[in-house]
């Protein structure tokens, strides 16, 4: 590898802690994001799966990090805390605020139909989630998602998501749970409103 | 993923284990004998301290509704009545509410499904968590021998002894008066306090009056002040 922006992007993703933005990139390398950019595409190609390293886009930047496959002798070098895990009530609500961010406590506590300041809490205590702000005119603060949820969840930036209407039930779908809920005694049979077909504005 | 809906909820009962849901339609379909079906725990399963989470007040309104219904129905079977075909219209209306906000959230279940695949999936590579350190220490620069000296000199001084002047030194004790107050009443039958304390500090005045208590407490003596902050005269008893 003779590029030096490549070398020197090279140094700069061993070195840092953090995944590096092209931005980043280009501002310590004095470099514009052309070069920077087949740098990097130049280190991928050079770190391929036949290496122990791969460069990742990862949390709205590029890492260098090691292998998947190669977690078990990582771990033997480097005793790895246990991976707090991360309940379905917790998963429920990070996806309630990384699809609807900025959003307060109280909009999603109606959303999921329960209280969710413990939640919140332990999502904030675990970094995973952040204050946002109080929109103007004042309100309860409001909350979006951090660096270490794309990272965790191995998203490339803040909106690495997938549409919400993938998500969303099918007509099909929906009749299906309102029928399972006529079955169970839930609901009355007869000629009633459909239910709302998407979950996008629910408080 | 289990699903944190009110209707999904495990109940643990001796009769039925399993969602909240699954129990109301066995109810329903007379699988479930509503007489057997002891309701209370049901309720303290759903709502009590059982209750997996805590439900937010519209949410624990619905439950209410659906557990009121089912206390009507056991009421009315228990009562032999017909049992009503046409339910309550307010329950009606919040089970449709309920199943509304299910078919609403359920976006937001799949998403969080879908998360979860991904931690799953994320968890391989592992990072190189070294924090960037800062410049290093400064080394120190050659200084003046002269200007070290200086320094050190108003070190080395000695520190001048603390005055201990304001300290009042105990001069006196309660078993030296004692043995004073003792002695002088083998002599004579009276003595005056005033007299005993005169040309005395306020602590050796203080050490006194206790001594004279102790030995008034002891028997040895009985005072008597005829005026208030007047003389005391302790007289021994023999």
């Amino acid at each position: 590898m003779t590029d030096p922006v490549a070398r020197a992007v090279e140094a700069l993703l061993f070195l840092s802690p953090d995944p590096l933005s092209v931005v980043e990139l280009c501002e310590v390398t004095g470099e514009s994001p052309g070069p920077v950019q087949r740098a990097l595409a130049e280190l991928a190609e050079r770190h391929g799966p036949g290496t122990g390293l791969e460069i990742a886009e990862v949390a709205g930047g590029f890492a260098m990090r090691t292998r998947a496959d190669l977690a078990d002798v990582c771990d033997r070098l480097r005793e790895r805390p246990d991976e707090d895990r991360i309940s379905a009530a917790a998963l429920e609500t990070l996806a309630v605020i990384a699809y609807l961010a900025p959003i307060g406590r109280p909009e999603v506590g109606r959303l999921r139909g329960v209280a969710v300041d413990s939640t919140v809490n332990s999502l904030l205590d675990r970094g995973l989630i952040e204050e946002a702000g109080r929109p103007q005119g004042g309100g309860a603060m409001r909350y979006r998602t951090t660096r270490l949820f794309q990272e965790r969840f191995g998203l490339r930036h803040a909106g690495d998501l997938p549409p919400l209407e993938d998500f969303e039930l099918s007509g099909e779908e929906a009749e299906r749970v309102r029928r399972q809920l006529i079955d169970a005694g839930h609901i009355a049979t007869g000629d009633r409103p459909a239910p709302p077909d998407g979950g996008e504005t629910d408080g | 993923m289990a699903v944190p809906d009110a209707l999904s909820q495990p109940v643990a009962l001796d009769l039925f284990e399993g969602p909240f849901d699954l129990l109301l339609t066995l109810v329903l379909r007379e699988e479930v004998d509503l007489l057997e079906l002891p309701l209370v725990e049901v309720v303290r399963a759903a709502l009590g301290e059982g209750a997996r989470e805590r439900w937010d007040t519209n949410t624990a309104g619905e439950l209410i509704v659906l557990l009121a219904a089912m206390a009507e129905l056991k009421a009315k079977v228990l009562l032999g009545e017909e049992v009503d075909e046409e339910p309550d219209p307010d329950a009606l209306e919040a089970r449709e509410l309920l199943a509304a906000r299910l078919v609403a959230y359920a976006p937001f279940q799949r998403a969080a499904r879908w998360l979860h695949e991904q931690a799953a999936a994320s968890v391989g590579p592992r990072y190189r968590r070294v924090p960037l350190g800062g410049a290093g220490p400064v080394p120190p620069r050659v200084e003046d021998p002269a200007l070290l000296q200086s320094a050190m000199a108003a070190l080395l001084v000695a520190v001048p002894e603390p005055s201990l002047d304001h300290i009042n030194t105990r001069r006196v004790s309660i078993p030296d008066v004692l043995d004073r107050l003792q002695r002088a009443l083998r002599r004579v039958r009276d003595v005056s306090f005033d007299e005993l304390v005169r040309g005395a500090g306020r602590l050796e005045e203080a050490v006194t009056f206790m001594a004279m208590l102790e030995l008034a407490r002891r028997g040895e003596a009985t005072l008597a002040q005829p005026v208030p902050f007047g003389d005391i005269a302790i007289t021994g008893v023999r």
